[in-house]
């Protein structure tokens, strides 16, 4: 084995560590935040539903580079300090929750109507209704567009390299611009090539769960 | 520049930087019509060859596809712009531009009009067989113009990303909108102004491009259906 894949490939994986703690916090967050908005897009009035339309638009509409720019530019301005991490995060949990609620607005509204009117007639609050008759069912249509959204998140987690976050991406170039500057071969080809295998690795799995989750529910 | 004391918000400061704002968003609307018309035929060159099944072909595309569509964009584009050179094939920021969207949007599409081709009524093409349609005949006239209806409303989303991703090109300094805009807050440092002013330029295009899709998806909607 040539010298320098240890320690590009041990630089890779401190990489990989920050790349995966922020898929795992954003995807929460946006699951988190995004079926609250979609339940809101759900609600009967006007108003409320304008103003989380109004969230989803604005955050699915921004190219994520955007999104990540203004937070982790514009924040200092208004005194708040942020780093690269928290920047991403909060980012790409903004993009993520918008995407989440479209799809949980769309399973709760392909619903058949007469769940939420038996539940409404049987005496269940909106929360109630929510809670014990429309989310679990909705649960189950949303499910394959929710897992594809993880896939997306976890690739979109490479945009915080762009802010310079040391992420596996980041590492990457790093290691690709240490190796040029030693003289020699910056072995581009191979490290760039070990980043794809690695979310290659991480995504096809759960691209295929999806897909065959969608079949069974057809 | 005059106020020493903290930051205040200048809009006239967008004004100054029009002219470099414009060739950006020129070269951003370049890179994504190439990106986008290329990610259509693609789309539908590969994803027909796909639902007729020709061997190995279809072996070869789901390949393409699986590989595109399950890696970051960002890392495709790093990838042909740092590592393709290595093996002696050098690409400006512009090919790079337009050819990584292509080949981004091409991985999707064609899976969009696969699935889109493949829900087409198996009847229909047997009632054309059964009239004497070559099988290729049967594909243009009968699951061509129907699939890709059924196809439609996923193709113009992934084709409205396309236009959003042209964004990730700051990544290889390639001076679109946003890598324009980075530069131009780089010696200014008019942050607040600048972001605000080219997020309501994207916004405002992609809300345009999505009125455009909405009124082809109704205008195209297969009669009797919803």
């Amino acid at each position: 084995m040539p010298p320098w894949v240890g320690p590009v490939a041990g630089y890779l994986a401190e990489g990989l560590r920050e790349t995966a703690l922020l898929a795992l916090v954003s995807i929460a967050a946006g699951l988190l935040a995004g079926t609250l908005v979609g339940a809101v897009l759900t609600l009967p009035s006007r108003p409320v539903r304008a103003v989380a339309r109004t969230y989803v638009e604005i955050w699915r509409g921004l190219p994520i580079v955007i999104i990540l720019y203004a937070i982790f530019f514009v924040l200092p301005v208004i005194g708040v300090l942020v780093d690269t991490f928290t920047a991403a995060a909060i980012g790409l949990s903004l993009w993520g929750s918008a995407n989440v609620a479209e799809v949980v607005r769309g399973a709760v509204q392909s619903i058949p109507r007469g769940q939420a009117e038996a539940a409404a007639a049987l005496g269940f609050s909106w929360t109630g209704r929510m809670r014990y008759v429309l989310l679990p069912q909705a649960a189950r249509r949303a499910l394959p567009p929710l897992i594809g959204l993880v896939v997306n998140l976890t690739q979109q987690t490479s945009l915080a390299a762009v802010i310079g976050l040391l992420d596996i991406l980041e590492a990457s170039q790093r290691s690709i611009e240490r190796l040029t500057l030693s003289g020699g071969s910056s072995h581009a080809v191979p490290i760039l090539g070990a980043v794809l295998a690695v979310f290659f690795v991480i995504c096809l799995p759960l691209t295929m769960l999806s897909r065959w989750y969608e079949r069974r529910l057809h | 520049m005059s106020d020493t004391s903290g930051y205040h918000f200048d809009p006239g400061f967008i004004a100054e930087h029009l002219g470099e704002l414009g060739t950006g968003l020129l070269r951003t609307l370049a890179i994504s019509a190439i990106g986008m018309a290329g990610a259509l035929v693609v789309g539908v060159l590969l994803g027909a060859i796909s639902a007729l099944r020709v061997p190995v072909a279809r072996q070869l595309i789901t390949a393409y596809v699986e590989v595109f569509r399950n890696t970051p964009l960002l890392v495709q584009i790093f990838f042909l712009y740092f590592a393709l050179p290595e093996t002696g094939l050098r690409l400006d920021g512009f090919t790079v531009g337009w050819l990584s969207l292509l080949l981004w949007g091409g991985a999707y599409n064609a899976e969009n009009f696969r699935a889109g081709f493949e829900a087409v009524e198996g009847g229909y093409v047997e009632a054309c067989r059964a009239l004497g349609f070559p099988r290729l005949a049967a594909f243009r006239h009968v699951t061509l113009p129907l699939g890709a209806r059924i196809a439609l409303p996923s193709v113009t989303n992934i084709l409205i990303s396309v236009f959003k991703n042209s964004s990730f090109m700051v990544a290889i300094s390639y001076p679109e909108l946003t890598e324009t805009a980075v530069n131009i807050v780089a010696v200014t440092f008019r942050a607040s102004e600048m972001f605000l002013a080219i997020g309501i330029v994207y916004l405002a295009l992609v809300w345009l491009m999505s009125l455009g899709a909405g009124a082809v998806e109704r205008r195209f909607a297969i009669p009797g259906e919803h």
